[in-house]
């Protein structure tokens, strides 16, 4: 049945087949997909088939008398398609169908590039008119990207299986549609040789079967997401590198079968790779971690959070000569072995490292916190949680030299003092810090952070206020209201404050302006979470400044701050706030709080 | 433009119906087809024919040409200015594209012709306007186009793209 319909129909005499008939604007890419998000590398050309019993002739002169009284029909079939891939509404696309043949032809391709296939009523419509015989057009050859996720468990193989007639998909969406099995992923995939980016994350029942059948056909396959599919094995993903060599971005994170064998074959076939996560691949070790850093020369992301094996032979064996300049996040999270003398290796391969993420790499010292610094301005974003033997020392040279730094996490680091802190707040780009459970902290360290930034040096350097916008502070035990009212009142973009588990803050009157604790919480938990977010912040600052009668002992600062005139700040809130969330690239909502969890 | 500040250099371009327009080189380079062209045979004072526009067209191709004669050269990424959809014209483009349908459409044959991609972009999104929010009907008289459907294929589109009006 694939065949049949893949069969072109002559198209009839009009002017629309004399030109290309591509859309100009092939490569809008407003999928949310971000993952699969990338230039314009489709190639497609629209099939159109016409009605089969248009007359030549009679055409003809229709159009020569049409360009007479109408003017728009002078323009060729590539101009109108121009025109409508200005129009964003699929209704207003409908509409166009709906006056001439000609505008149909030329606007069927541009509406059934990505239906909309998000609520169940316009799904069953899709799949009732790609599985007509005779339909007006081949629309299934037009479909060129399908995103399924919005139905998550909805999605049956019942429904993705009519729909395997579409062979010229591009980008293949179903993150969540945990119902699929290999029997319609394997129909969908068969045949089809324009596959550009799959994402089948958290589909658990999939096997081999799906990448064997994708393997041997999309060869063009630049993305691919099978995060959580635990039942592929190296067996079928060899063969996806053998076959998908122009693989770019790879996410494999939760495959728990997958070992050196399938990550070497992907560094040696797949040579453009950019981003790779292998985020709780626990069997991988040392062998494929140096293989795809010494093959793999534009590598920008390695995503290696609990791969609990890796050690520091997997840097120290990297080819001696080369400097890997592409590399800019590295997450090795929790890979314990980790030691000094590894990250001394990995600062020294990947001099422009921007995200380092050693959270949990419990052996590290103040020694391989003084080879980092010497990734100095390129540095923004920097997690050494739980690397509980660091202390002020390191701290300190850290931002002396990387005074770029944006996002920092000691959490639990319990060796840290106030030093420590008061250095922290000097950085002019913080927006994130993370203390959590820093038990010697105290409040001298919250005036610092409070306190408002010198540019430059000398009295005359004009003074800015903070652009802190999260201050984790757990299991801070010392710290009083007197230095978060401060905090509060001199850092306008907070958006974000955790005390869980600070006595000070357990009140009745301040807990109303803290949000509902994760429904996963015991009571313990429960009874000790506090964290204040977004306009929740902004009611704890005001409480405290007007409302709190214990408190209202006259304005709280420290020595030589500001007070910030409340009146303008709700508005550019939520401005910030909105900035940061269209920002993130790198960004882990739990910054820092992985630590409360375990309150 | 330093150099030149002067005396700019002038170009002649031939209409198809044999009129001659003198204009400034700068002006006229707004055109990717006459840059190339002045650049492949070299400025010797020739006349350049350009046969596909007359000279009322190219004369309003031109006040476009000199009004954006400034404008920073188009993105290399042929995607960068079409990856928002918007409609959006700024208002001296909305004035210069009022003009009858004739007219708007020599402009943008004329502004593909000679590849000027911001003008040929103004003059899709002006059309694009015209049709927003218009039921197939209202389409077909703004623009004059004769149904060619059966009442039967119009009604077999419609139940086929039904999902479209879902929104």
């Amino acid at each position: 049945m694939t065949r049949s319909r893949r069969i072109k129909r002559e198209p009839s005499a009009s002017r629309s087949d004399t030109s290309a008939s591509t859309s100009p604007e092939r490569g809008v890419d407003d999928d949310n997909d971000s993952f699969m998000s990338q230039g314009n590398d489709s190639q497609s050309s629209l099939a159109i088939s016409l009605s089969p019993d248009a007359d030549d002739e009679v055409l003809r002169r229709a159009i020569e008398e049409r360009c007479r009284v109408s003017p728009i029909s002078r323009l060729p079939a590539e101009l109108m398609i121009a025109i409508f891939s200005k129009l964003s509404s699929p209704s207003d696309l409908k509409h166009c169908m709906l006056v001439s043949r000609d505008w149909s032809r030329n606007s069927v391709g541009l509406l059934w590039h990505r239906p909309q296939t998000n609520k169940w009523s316009s799904m069953k419509n899709v799949i009732s008119t790609v599985r007509k015989a005779d339909s007006f057009f081949e629309y299934s050859n037009l479909i060129k990207r399908l995103n399924l996720s919005a139905l998550g468990t909805e999605i049956s193989d019942g429904t993705l299986q009519p729909l395997s007639g579409c062979k010229r998909v591009e980008r293949l969406t179903l993150t969540g549609c945990s119902k699929l099995t290999d029997l319609s992923l394997t129909a969908m995939l068969t045949d089809n040789r324009s596959l550009l980016a799959l994402d089948v994350s958290n589909l658990d029942s999939i096997t081999d079967k799906t990448m064997t059948a994708m393997a041997a056909n999309a060869v063009r396959l630049q993305g691919l997401n099978i995060t959580n599919c635990k039942k592929i094995t190296d067996e079928s993903l060899e063969e996806v590198a053998k076959s998908c060599r122009h693989l770019k971005r790879l996410k494999l994170n939760g495959c728990s079968q997958l070992t050196d064998k399938s990550i070497i074959a992907f560094a040696h076939h797949c040579r453009y790779i950019l981003e790779i996560d292998l985020h709780d691949c626990k069997n991988l070790e040392d062998d494929s971690i140096t293989t795809l850093i010494n093959e793999g020369p534009h590598l920008r992301e390695l995503r290696l959070a609990h791969c609990w094996r890796i050690t520091d032979h997997a840097f120290l064996r990297l080819n001696p000569e080369a400097t890997f300049e592409s590399l800019r996040i590295l997450d090795l999270t929790d890979c314990g072995e980790l030691q000094d003398a590894g990250v001394q290796k990995i600062v020294q391969a990947a001099p422009r490292l921007r995200n380092l993420v050693l959270a949990k790499c419990r052996l590290l010292t103040d020694r391989a916190v003084l080879a980092i610094t010497r990734l100095g301005k390129n540095l923004h974003y920097i997690h050494l949680g739980h690397c509980s033997r660091i202390t002020d020392v390191g701290v300190g040279q850290l931002v002396k030299m990387c005074n770029r730094i944006r996002y920092i996490d000691l959490a639990c680091c319990g060796n840290l003092t106030d030093t420590s802190v008061m250095q922290l707040a000097t950085l002019p780009k913080l927006k994130r810090i993370g203390l959590v459970k820093c038990t010697n902290i105290t409040d001298r360290s919250i005036q610092a952070l409070a306190k408002p930034k010198q540019l430059g040096h000398g009295a005359m350097a004009p003074v800015t206020p903070s652009v802190l916008e999260r201050v984790h502070l757990s299991y801070c035990t010392n710290l009083t209201l007197q230095g978060i009212h401060a905090l509060l009142n001199n850092c306008p973009r907070l958006t974000h404050l955790s005390l869980t588990g600070v006595q000070a803050f357990l009140r009745e009157d301040l807990i109303v302006f803290c949000r509902e604790a994760p429904a996963e919480f015991n009571e313990h938990q429960r009874d000790v979470f506090c964290v204040f977010s977004g306009i929740g912040v902004q009611r704890l600052r005001n409480y405290l400044n007007v409302d709190s009668p214990s408190l209202n002992r006259g304005p709280l600062f420290d020595g030589d701050g500001t007070m910030f005139d409340e009146s303008d700040e709700p508005e550019m809130m939520v401005n910030v706030t909105a900035q940061a969330n269209g920002m993130v690239i790198e960004e882990d909502e739990d910054f820092g709080e992985g630590s409360e969890m375990m309150g | 433009m330093a150099a030149t500040a002067s005396e700019p250099k002038k170009v002649t371009l031939t209409t198809s119906d044999n009129a001659d327009i003198s204009v400034e080189r700068e002006v006229a380079e707004r055109s990717i087809l006459i840059k190339n062209l002045l650049e492949d045979i070299g400025d010797n004072g020739d006349a350049i024919p350009i046969p596909n526009v007359n000279e009322a067209v190219m004369k309003k191709v031109l006040e476009w040409c000199e009004q954006h004669r400034k404008d920073p050269p188009a993105s290399q990424d042929d995607d960068a200015d079409s990856r928002k959809k918007s409609t959006d014209i700024d208002e001296w483009d909305q004035k210069f594209m009022q003009v009858d349908q004739e007219m708007l459409f020599e402009i943008i044959l004329a502004a593909n012709y000679l590849d000027i991609k911001a003008l040929l972009d103004v003059g899709c999104k002006t059309v694009a306007n015209m049709i927003k929010g218009k039921s197939p009907d209202e389409i077909r008289k703004t623009f004059n186009i004769q149904n060619d459907f059966t009442p039967e294929e119009e009604d077999q589109i419609r139940r086929e793209n039904e999902w479209a009006e879902d929104r």
